[in-house]
């Protein structure tokens, strides 16, 4: 089949969902599709640019192209299920969530004027509208389809898929826990730090980059952890697979994550996983004393859970290979079967 | 956002009244929500919208179609038919140019004539013999910026009126079901029609079809509860049909609890009517709260319920007919009667919660508030756009793009 898959593309920045089409392109060709990356520049700023930028993806004709007809669509994220087409699917990574359960936190972007609310709820409509006109709808995870069927009324399969592909291997358990994420405040990676800051025994690898990375630093310069965390910024793959295969455990605790492919990852690496009980998404992989620890997102419990690990390396090595056993149950096979049926 | 609210309220004794008492502290959740006293000409200041909750009685409603007429605002259309409010206004007012007016607007040279005829008394008022015929809602329609209604029939008669506005469609909030003691009036199967006793409500029908179910079921027990119309000789047609003695169960007017008692001891309830002024009914929401089968009208907002939930009764030469089939089926049927119910129930609880309905209100006030100038903004944007590369209005590109803003909702 000839299938295109369309990717919202906010310029220079890299993520999960692109590693995730990416990947997905990779996958289907693998299966004898002719697929392709369909990738629209979007930006959500200021005022109306949110749909107007998001209108882009309603002009646009994927009937066919260069005379040939494209058989299907898959739409990951807002707004790129806007587009026309007789077969759209939808595999939703998330929807536009400003607009929705971040609205009224301090991640919101839509103030009280009644031209922001006006905006917000016009952003609904949009998404009413144009998943409504889906053939199926799938969602990369409970917490992403729960959000969906709460917002719109739109039930969903929930489809999930593997993480990104490395060199997964467990190289031992040092003594460093790792962090795997963009540098934004969502991610809330300051709450490792000021559990760092309470446990002097505790080291921390912050791999990533992003906005919030200047104030992260001025952090750890602030609690006296200057040696004990180390900023790497952005990294190989060689390297992101190395620190995956040294660290005792990995830390990923984003305020309602919309499924979050770290944690597949750090199960494939053999290494437990630290989350808090209002991650979202992590939290359907993530089982408190079963595959990590789950504790509440405050720095001294997470002080104190990574110091239990810490003390129990047996405990964190079992925790990872029940991972392990779950990850691999995530499979592209499963997934394409589901979305092309 | 701050929000004028324009409607009546208890101890008013009004259907919209109650309403607004159910709805108004989870929408205070959402919104900033100002109640304006009764009286009030137009909206406090530092409202960012205003919204009108508009019925066909002239007691409760002309104040705020007066305001309407001043500040324009959201309208909640709660009957689509307005004669008798608009006759209130202007006949009722001495203001019968108005009247004629606004007839002749809507319905042409015939209307005025009409009209006339009405003011020097050749002919019944309109409003009591066809307001379905002349609804007369333009008279409200042209001064609201964006309307709330509660079914797709009304949605549909106002667009077909011409209103160009945004319309959403706001389903009519469930009380919660009181924690009460159903009243059984009878052994056997109670059937409990709700309401004003009349032939509209189709109670000359009610009354045949349960004589006959009778005949064959005497188990059938009907609960009339309401207060009858002026001129509706309810005993004669009861002792014609053999109904003055056993089989029926006669109520006036009841309290709200009783109301609710008696609605929870029967089996089934009964909710008929022909013409519908477009208006939903508070019986039947409360009847779907206590998860009771339905027997309805297959017209406006009763058409709507969901078969699973409602036997409905076409209003045609066959009535008496379906409706007595409809009785036999739950009279008969312990099986039907209660997957009806819980489909009634499960209807409440996903369609018509409260808090539900509260989040569809603050959503349609804020695209109203502020939706004007967001559409403004896009259009802008896009037509700017259009004009760089050489798109000019009124071509065919520029309808293609207005065509695809309108797929979306839009602009």
């Amino acid at each position: 089949m000839r299938i295109a898959v369309l990717r919202p593309q906010v310029p220079f920045a890299r993520g999960g969902a692109e590693i995730f089409t990416d990947r997905l392109v990779d996958e289907l060709r693998a299966r004898d599709h002719d697929a392709d990356l369909v990738s629209v520049p979007f930006k959500w700023y200021p005022g109306a640019r949110v749909l107007t930028q998001a209108f882009l993806w309603r002009m646009l004709d994927l009937d066919e192209a260069d005379g040939r007809r494209i058989d299907l669509v898959v739409a990951t994220k807002f707004p790129s299920y806007l587009v026309r087409h007789a077969d759209k699917r939808v595999w939703l990574v998330h929807q536009f969530r400003q607009a929705y359960e971040l609205d009224g936190t301090p991640l919101a972007q839509f103030g009280p004027s009644p031209e922001d609310r006006a905006l917000r709820r016009k952003v609904q409509e949009l998404d009413r509208v144009a998943l409504g006109e889906a053939m199926s709808l799938f969602t990369t995870s409970r917490n992403v389809a729960s959000r969906l069927e709460a917002s719109t009324g739109f039930a969903a399969e929930v489809l999930p898929h593997p993480p990104q592909e490395l060199d997964y291997r467990c190289d031992g358990y040092e003594n460093f826990v790792l962090s795997v994420n963009r540098l934004d405040r969502a991610k809330r990676i300051d709450l490792l730090l000021e559990a760092a800051a309470r446990d002097a025994d505790l080291d921390v690898v912050i791999a990533g980059d992003g906005p919030d990375r200047e104030r992260l630093e001025q952090l750890a310069a602030d609690r006296g952890l200057n040696g004990r965390v180390r900023f790497t910024g952005r990294v190989s793959e060689t390297e992101l697979a190395d620190l995956y295969a040294r660290c005792l455990a990995v830390y990923y605790a984003p305020l309602d994550e919309d499924y979050g492919m770290v944690p597949l990852e750090a199960f494939l690496a053999e290494k437990p996983v630290l989350t808090t009980t209002d991650a979202g998404g992590p939290l359907e992989v993530v089982s408190d004393g079963a595959t990590g620890l789950v504790v509440t997102a405050d720095p001294e419990d997470i002080a104190r859970a990574l110091g239990w690990l810490h003390g129990h390396r047996d405990e964190a090595a079992a925790y990872g290979r029940a991972g392990k056993a779950i990850a691999r149950e995530v499979t592209w096979d499963r997934a394409i079967g589901r979305l092309l049926a | 956002m701050k929000v004028a609210y324009f409607s009546p309220l208890p101890p008013e004794q009004t259907g919209i009244a109650d309403y607004s008492a159910l709805l108004l502290p989870s929408l205070r959740e959402r919104l900033d929500v100002q109640v304006v006293r009764r009286g009030a000409r137009r909206p406090p200041r530092g409202t960012d919208v205003a919204l009108y909750h508009v019925g066909n009685n002239p007691d409760s409603h002309a104040w705020i179609v007066d305001a309407l007429r001043r500040v324009p605002g959201v309208v909640v259309l709660h009957d689509f038919v307005l004669h008798h409010l608009v006759a209130g206004m202007t006949v009722g007012r001495r203001d019968g140019h108005g009247y004629l007016d606004l007839m002749e607007r809507e319905h042409g040279v015939v209307g005025r004539l009409l009209g006339h005829g009405v003011l020097d008394k050749r002919i019944p008022p309109l409003w009591e013999s066809r307001p379905e015929d002349f609804p007369l809602a333009t008279f409200v329609l042209e001064h609201a910026t964006g309307l709330v209604v509660h079914s797709r029939h009304v949605r549909d008669r106002a667009r077909a009126a011409g209103f160009n506005g945004p319309i959403d469609v706001v389903p009519h909030p469930a009380w919660p079901s009181p924690d009460i003691r159903p009243e059984r009036v009878s052994e056997g199967v109670v059937v409990g029609c709700f309401g004003v006793v009349n032939a509209s409500k189709r109670v000359p029908e009610l009354l045949r079809a349960t004589a006959d179910v009778r005949r064959s079921h005497p188990e059938l027990t009907l609960l009339l509860v309401g207060s009858t119309s002026p001129g509706f000789d309810l005993d004669r047609r009861l002792q014609r049909l053999g109904l003055d003695g056993a089989g029926l169960v006669r109520e006036g007017w009841v309290d709200e609890a009783r109301l609710w008692r008696l609605m929870d001891g029967s089996d089934v309830l009964v909710n008929l009517r022909h013409p519908t002024m477009g208006e939903t009914s508070g019986s039947v929401i409360r009847g779907l709260s206590l998860g009771k089968p339905l027997v309805v009208s297959d017209v406006g907002w009763f058409s709507e319920l969901p078969a699973e939930a409602a036997l409905k009764v076409a209003p045609d030469e066959h009535e008496v007919e379906t409706l007595t089939a409809a009785l036999e089926l739950v009279v008969t049927r312990a099986d039907v009667r209660e997957s009806m119910g819980a489909a009634a129930a499960e209807l409440a609880r996903r369609e018509h919660g409260v808090e539900r309905v509260a989040d569809l209100y603050a959503a349609a006030l804020e695209k109203a508030a502020g939706g004007g100038a967001v559409d403004d903004a896009v259009l802008r944007e896009v037509s700017e756009a259009a004009a760089d590369v050489g798109i000019s209005a009124n071509t065919a590109e520029a309808r293609e793009i207005a065509r695809r803003l309108a797929e979306v909702e839009l602009g």
